[in-house]
């Protein structure tokens, strides 16, 4: 199935634009039309006024003509006539409207509309018949002629009584007409007024009706809207935070997701409690920029620190938000990973390093050289030291030491009693004075300490121990430990390459017949071993009666005889021991890391070997031994003197047996050379 | 039934004679102006007016006005039900004026 998109869903349109428009335009006609109603029923009922006014003044007008005509019959001053035409002029007005004529004393002259309805016109037609009639009377009764003569319009009879009387009755007819006709007018203007306001307040009804109904529809559209986005918001994982002078005023609801805290332990508190202190200012920047994005750390409520990639708005001029806005996700997967690589390119960049420096090291010394200096690299404070066992395998003895912090200075001396050695890995103590940390950090100078130590080893064969120390109860930084393994580790490596490459060489300047290294080459390495202060003892060797063996049994016999010397020799020591072909048949044995003592014994073992080896056969021949060790001499001629004196001391004593050689300064002294 | 037709300043019966009994105006204003209807026995000449000696003095006739009818507008058509006892009765609308402008008529009721 495919899902397309859905094009009803569109939060941002501004449908709320036609019913807010709807409401105001209802408004607007609505009350403009009240209002032009209202002008105009006003301006109709003031109108209606005059008319009503000009309707009942008819009444008082045949009052004062009668009264007129009375007065000019009893002799007095007055003009009837006009209030005659007065009367005329007002009801044609009423009837088809125009200019309504002053009234001296009264009224002003006015416009006014005509009437229209039938049943008022009847009335006005009639009462301009009686006013006509009544005219006609009036003139009659002053001419003196007889009312009874007068031909009347207004459908009246009048009764024979008197002239004055038909006057009279006449003129109440038309007041009672006038009357009634002001009051028809009156009701209708009344009815008018009514209507109007019926209508004003139907209006008024009908725009309330319509603003209702769409102002509910503005607000079911504005809460559908106000539901998308709250949907959107709540939705998303994305931190959303609005700071109002720096308290949080508004957090989405992801923020317990993200920090574990509630939306009430955040508002009204400043966001900057629950940031990184080194983080703050980041953030403080960011806001001052437009938009900017910035990583910064946040406490959870469980106290570990979240990574927050957020975008800081400031809104505070929009009057929708009136604050500043902070949009973050949570990139703390993303940074750990940055963090790890990083740290990964750095260790592989150490251990690519070292891994050069140490190629570039052709010797120990210069091994330790690059050892030291890669101590100096991990760390600046961290006291460390590089031990290693000698050839004996039985003496731990510093090689190369932190030129930076010096050495912890560990006491151990054998390999044996180290305890990260022995078990064959790393090893980290957190303090020195814990009851399962190991006995040799504690009373060390620098008081309590937390240490690592990693042992070295090549080939599966253990070469020593790297040892750093750092503050007690301060766990050293993973990274360091790494760092310190990778040491140990290419340290080791190259060490062991480099003894068994030494070896190699030593081995290769090799006399042909025995396979032993030829003079040159152990002087080489004793004047070495001297110059490192690496104590040994020597052994000068020289087979007994060889001339005879030779003269006996021949040449071949006299070459194999140097041969199973060799063997037997090469059989009794330890590896890094070392046996020369001196010449003929003189053979020079030296043992690093030994004395006389050790070297008596070694020696007497050989001649004990050699006899066990030659015994049955049929060439028999015996060794004498001078020893010596490198206590006894500074250098190495007179160390080398010294073994031939008791070589000689050997031979004279009867030989086959071993003589340490005595003191230079001996009277009996037979210089070596001289032989 | 008597039908009665008012209008400015005639009133019209349609009858001048009827039995006694309950009598029924039918009365209709012809306009244009409003008229009334009162119905009252008259067997002596002439009614008796009022100072202003326009309208009737309906005060000095109550107890022999039978029946009246308010002022009712143009086109208006209105019954009026009476007990007439036998004599001479007068018809008329006693607006100002209206009466002696000739709005008054006679009916016997036998």
């Amino acid at each position: 199935m495919r899902l397309a998109p859905r094009s009803g869903f569109t939060p941002f349109a501004q449908r709320t634009r036609f019913p807010v428009i709807a409401i105001v335009v209802t408004f607007a006609v609505a009350s403009s039309a009240n209002v032009l109603l209202s002008i105009w029923s006003t301006s109709k009922s003031r109108n209606q006024a005059t008319v009503v006014e000009v309707a009942a003044r008819q009444r008082t007008l045949v009052e004062r003509y009668v009264q007129q005509v009375l007065l000019v019959r009893g002799g007095s001053e007055a003009d009837p006539g006009v209030t005659a035409s007065l009367l005329r002029a007002s009801v044609r007005a009423l009837l088809d409207g125009g200019t309504v004529p002053a009234v001296e004393g009264d009224d002003d002259e006015t416009a006014i509309a005509g009437e229209t309805d039938a049943r008022i016109r009847a009335q006005l037609l009639e009462q301009e018949r009686l006013i006509v009639d009544l005219a006609a009377a009036g003139r009659a009764y002053l001419a003196g002629e007889p009312l009874s003569n007068l031909r009347l319009t207004g459908h009246e009879r009048l009764s024979s009584r008197s002239d004055v009387f038909r006057l009279r009755t006449i003129a109440a007819l038309t007041s009672n007409v006038s009357l009634d006709a002001a009051r028809a007018i009156a009701a209708q203007t009344d009815a008018n007024v009514s209507g109007s306001i019926d209508l004003q307040l139907a209006l008024g009804l009908v725009g309330m009706v319509i603003s209702v109904l769409l102002a509910t529809a503005l607000v079911a559209t504005t809460r559908r809207q106000t539901a998308h986005f709250r949907s959107l918001v709540t939705a998303s994982t994305d931190l959303v935070v609005v700071l109002a002078a720096g308290r949080c005023a508004y957090t989405s609801s992801s923020v317990e997701k993200l920090t574990g805290r509630s939306h009430r332990e955040l508002e009204g508190r400043r966001l900057f409690e629950f940031v990184h202190p080194e983080d703050r200012e980041a953030l403080l920047g960011a806001e001052s920029h437009e938009a900017r994005q910035v990583v910064f750390r946040m406490r959870t409520a469980a106290g570990e620190w979240r990574y927050l990639e957020g975008r800081v708005t400031d809104l505070t001029g929009d009057r929708h938000v009136r604050g500043v806005v902070v949009n973050a996700r949570d990139v703390t997967e993303r940074v750990t990973l940055e963090q790890e690589l990083t740290r990964q390119a750095q260790r592989d960049s150490f251990g690519s390093k070292l891994g050069e420096a140490l190629e570039m090291a052709d010797d120990e010394r210069g091994t330790y050289d690059v050892v030291s200096r890669a101590m100096a690299e991990i760390s600046t404070a961290s006291p460390m030291e590089l031990l290693l066992s000698d050839s004996s395998r039985a003496h731990l003895e510093q090689a190369a030491v932190n030129p930076e912090a010096g050495a912890p200075g560990c006491p151990v001396e054998s390999p044996f009693s180290c305890f990260a050695v022995r078990r064959g890995s790393a090893i980290v103590f957190e303090s020195s004075e814990a009851l399962n940390a190991c006995p040799k950090l504690r009373n060390r100078e620098g008081g309590p300490c937390s240490a690592v130590c990693v042992p070295i080893s090549f080939m599966g064969r253990s070469l020593g121990v790297l040892h750093a120390t750092g503050p007690e109860g301060v766990v050293p930084h993973p990274e360091q430990v790494v760092q310190l393994s990778t040491l140990a580790t290419q340290a080791g490596s190259r060490i062991g390459t480099v003894r068994a490459f030494e070896r190699t060489q030593l081995q290769a300047q090799t006399d042909a017949l025995t396979g032993l290294i030829n003079r040159r080459t152990l002087e080489e390495e004793l004047r070495r071993m001297m110059r490192d202060e690496i104590p040994f003892a020597l052994a000068l060797v020289d087979l007994d009666r060889f001339k005879l063996v030779n003269d006996t049994h021949g040449h071949e016999a006299g070459d194999r005889s140097l041969r199973t010397f060799a063997h037997v020799v090469r059989t009794m020591l330890r590896e890094d021991d070392h046996i020369a072909r001196w010449g003929g048949e003189e053979f020079l044995i030296a043992l690093p890391h030994s004395d006389i003592e050790g070297a008596v014994d070694v020696m007497n073992r050989i001649r004990a070997s050699l006899a066990n080896v030659l015994q049955g056969g049929h060439v028999v021949f015996t060794a004498s031994f001078g020893v010596t060790d490198s206590t006894r001499a500074e250098s190495l001629q007179d160390l080398i003197r010294l073994a031939d004196r008791g070589l000689y001391a050997a031979k004279a004593g009867g030989r086959d047996r071993v003589v340490v050689g005595g003191p230079i300064e001996d009277p009996t002294d037979v210089l070596y050379s001289e032989r | 039934m008597v039908s009665v037709r008012e209008r400015d300043f005639k009133i019209s019966v349609s009858t001048t004679h009827v039995d006694a009994g309950e009598v029924v105006f039918r009365d209709r204003n012809l306009g244009p102006d409003a008229h009334e209807l009162i119905v009252v026995r008259s067997d002596r000449a002439g009614l008796r007016l009022r100072a202003d000696g326009m309208t009737v003095d309906e005060d000095g006739l109550e107890k022999l006005i039978v029946g009246a009818l308010e002022p009712g507008s143009a086109g208006e058509t209105r019954e009026l039900r009476v007990l007439l006892v036998p004599g001479t009765y007068t018809l008329l609308c006693n607006m100002y004026g209206h009466y002696m402008g000739g709005m008054h008529s006679t009916l016997v009721v036998a």
